[in-house]
């Protein structure tokens, strides 16, 4: 282990006047997102890209990771004060932190959201540290043949899992393949798609479509909703006494906070399986491992722990497969993924090999993030009381403004703002009837290093390259999540049936 | 066959997604042989899932209540109010530029569309005008687009 390039980078970011700055700024608009229903996290990725653009690599990505890694922090807040998940992964922490309002314990309860996320977040780091020095030796084995199937495994997986019909994943998953096929075709140089314009030569810009098929279609949802962020009209209130009492309480149940911060890590290292599956599932073991499991849903104490443990600490494990295979871990680091690559960043084998030094920085900056929100809550405690008289409605024209904007910067081609506005519309339709919208994105980014991985691995074993050991696993896991799926599927199928029977 | 079904906007996104297959994975058999493999690889197996889809939507949709789709009243206003002005967004940013178009845009939406008072609006705009003038092009010196109408009269 390179214990000299851990340290020498938590040097570059502690030392660095300009990175504290940014990560100063990072935590309080990433707790702002995810505060805010109706907004979230992913939005607040990509309405900092415009803003990151043209700064250095190494402090934008910096300023991305710190502000994606406080916002299920910030999403704690109105669900523990008004029952309303600032983003999905919050919605398990109402289950607990709405009846600890209900009791007089908001306090405790956000201390307890606030001391987990922190110390949820250090922990998610520390795992993806220690865990790194065992993977390098894996990534840098993969091969075309290994990577080919990887990414197409990464967009099953995430097509399994991100709605309730695989047919609607899977096809968008293959519309973002089908759609980053759009440029000069690298073997050939044939013009795909681009119907001679210029513009699509580099392909679909990445950071237009993601701002189409996510930042759009939200707005014009909440426009669509009324913008309403909760009945609740009045200000919450809450003494920081009783954030403190929440805080020790985290440290109280030591071993509930350890075991369920590792969870979370495993599993946000799973692509697809990461946001609300780590919530519930340390919810579930929670209530499981607890000696009084029948105060949970009343008020207890460790169904706000575990969950906001495993929310933080699950962004640690999900940089792994996005920095090191370019696989994203979810829809979040999907975005994350596609700002990198602007930024000049370039996930992939090439990262292990000689940007380990980016690696630890991130790493660091993530943590360092946790911590600084934890202590930035005290100052900013008495504003989020005011939380219910946002009208998120009254966002909206400012994020469309920036929304058109990042798409501009990006490649500074007008013509993004009509490809922009097309997908914004394409990604309302499948908002509106349900079709997921991940797999498009991760389909996008991973269709070059799809298309790129298979011609290489033909080229180099012709269609042997599928009976290589590690495409062989692949393959196996490919089938295995898919057996997984329809076996879950027919359970469930069975248990509806058997109620509708009984009743 | 109802005509309500084919025109279900839930339908309609499958046949749209298929049409968007058929068509890319057509258009692809003239491309040499190594660039059409890949379009071709998805295209098909898309094809036959849009194809797959499309006949669970219109299933759904001959048992299912006509006009479910048809959203309650203030919904779907509220629906048509917020495509029209992601519209005029697009279509104002491009003509006339994120510095002229953006604050007028955010005035027009704040005091017109949702009846804000005149001092949320100017405070809107001016904040919109602030941020792309004097953070994005003063402080770092990154010209925005003007608007291809106003590059046109300029001319």
């Amino acid at each position: 282990m390179d214990i000299v390039g851990i340290f020498a980078a938590l040097l570059n970011v502690v030392g660095s006047p300009y990175h504290v700055f940014l990560l100063l700024i990072a935590v309080p608009a990433g707790m702002f997102f995810g505060a805010i229903p109706g907004l979230g996290g992913k939005l607040g990725i990509v309405l900092a890209i415009p803003f990151v653009f043209g700064m250095d690599p190494l402090a934008g990505a910096i300023f991305l990771v710190s502000m994606h890694a406080v916002v299920h922090t910030g999403g704690s807040i109105p669900s523990i004060l008004f029952g309303v998940p600032g983003t999905g992964p919050d919605a398990a922490t109402i289950v607990d932190g709405l009846p600890m309002t209900r009791n007089g314990e908001a306090g405790r309860a956000i201390g307890a959201a606030l001391g987990a996320s922190g110390v949820g977040g250090v922990i998610g780091g520390l795992f993806l540290l220690a865990i790194m020095p065992l993977l390098r030796p894996v990534v840098l084995a993969f091969g075309p043949a290994e990577f080919f199937l990887l990414a197409l495994f990464g967009i099953t997986f995430i097509a399994m899992l991100a709605g309730d019909s695989l047919i609607k994943g899977l096809l968008v998953g293959l519309f973002g393949l089908m759609l980053a096929t759009v440029n000069l075709d690298p073997q050939t140089g044939t013009q795909r798609y681009t119907f001679d314009f210029l513009f699509l030569w580099d392909g679909v810009d990445i950071i237009t479509a993601v701002l189409g098929i996510f930042a759009i279609p939200e707005m014009i949802a909440l426009g669509v909703a009324g913008g309403a962020m909760a009945d609740v009209k009045q200000r919450a209130s809450y003494g920081l006494s009783g954030v403190l009492q929440g805080i020790r309480d985290v440290f109280r149940h030591w071993g509930l906070t350890l075991r369920t911060s590792i969870i979370g890590a495993f599993i946000g290292m799973i692509p697809g399986l990461g946001g609300d599956a780590a919530s519930w599932i340390c919810y579930g073991h929670a209530v499981q491992s607890s000696k009084t499991p029948e105060r949970f849903g009343k008020g207890a104490e460790e169904g706000v722990i575990a969950p906001e443990t495993a929310n933080n600490s699950k962004e640690g494990g999900s940089l792994l497969p996005t920095l090191f295979f370019g696989v994203p871990g979810s829809s979040g680091m999907a975005i994350l993924l596609g700002a990198f690559i602007m930024l000049g960043i370039q996930p992939g084998p090439g990262l292990a090999l000689d940007g380990m030094d980016v690696v630890w920085t991130l790493i660091w900056a993530l943590m360092i993030a946790n911590v600084v929100a934890v202590a930035m809550f005290f100052v900013l405690a008495p504003a989020f009381g005011y939380l219910s008289y946002v009208r998120g409605s009254l966002l909206i024209p400012f994020v469309l403004t920036l929304t058109y904007l990042g798409s501009y910067l990006s490649h500074r081609a007008w013509e993004n703002l009509v490809l922009l506005t097309v997908l914004g519309g394409l990604g309302y339709l499948m908002k509106k009837y349900e079709w997921p919208r991940p797999p498009f994105v991760i389909g996008l980014i991973l269709g070059p290093v799809v298309e790129d991985s298979f011609h290489k691995a033909f080229a180099l074993w012709g269609p042997a390259f599928l009976l290589r050991p590690g495409a062989m696993f692949m393959m196996a896991l490919i089938i295995v999540s898919f057996t997984v799926y329809f076996w879950r599927r027919r359970n469930k199928t069975n248990q509806i049936q058997v109620q509708e029977h009984v009743a | 066959m109802s005509p309500n079904a084919l025109l279900n906007g839930r339908v309609l996104t499958a046949a749209t997604m298929l049409a968007v297959f058929v068509t890319m994975s057509l258009m692809a058999l003239g491309f040499p042989e190594k660039a059409r493999l890949m379009p071709l690889m998805v295209g098909v197996p898309g094809s036959v899932l849009g194809l797959a889809q499309l006949f669970i939507e219109l299933r759904t949709a001959l048992n299912r209540p006509p006009d479910l789709d048809a959203g309650q009243g203030e919904a779907h206003g509220n629906e048509r109010f917020m495509l029209a002005w992601t519209l005029l967004f697009f279509v104002g940013i491009l003509a006339f530029g994120f510095l002229y178009a953006a604050p007028l845009l955010v005035f027009g939406f704040l005091c017109l569309g949702k009846k804000e008072s005149l001092a949320v609006g100017l405070a809107g705009a001016s904040a919109t005008w602030a941020v792309l003038f004097g953070l994005f092009e003063s402080v770092f010196q990154i010209p925005l687009f003007e608007g291809l109408a106003v590059a046109w009269i300029l001319a």
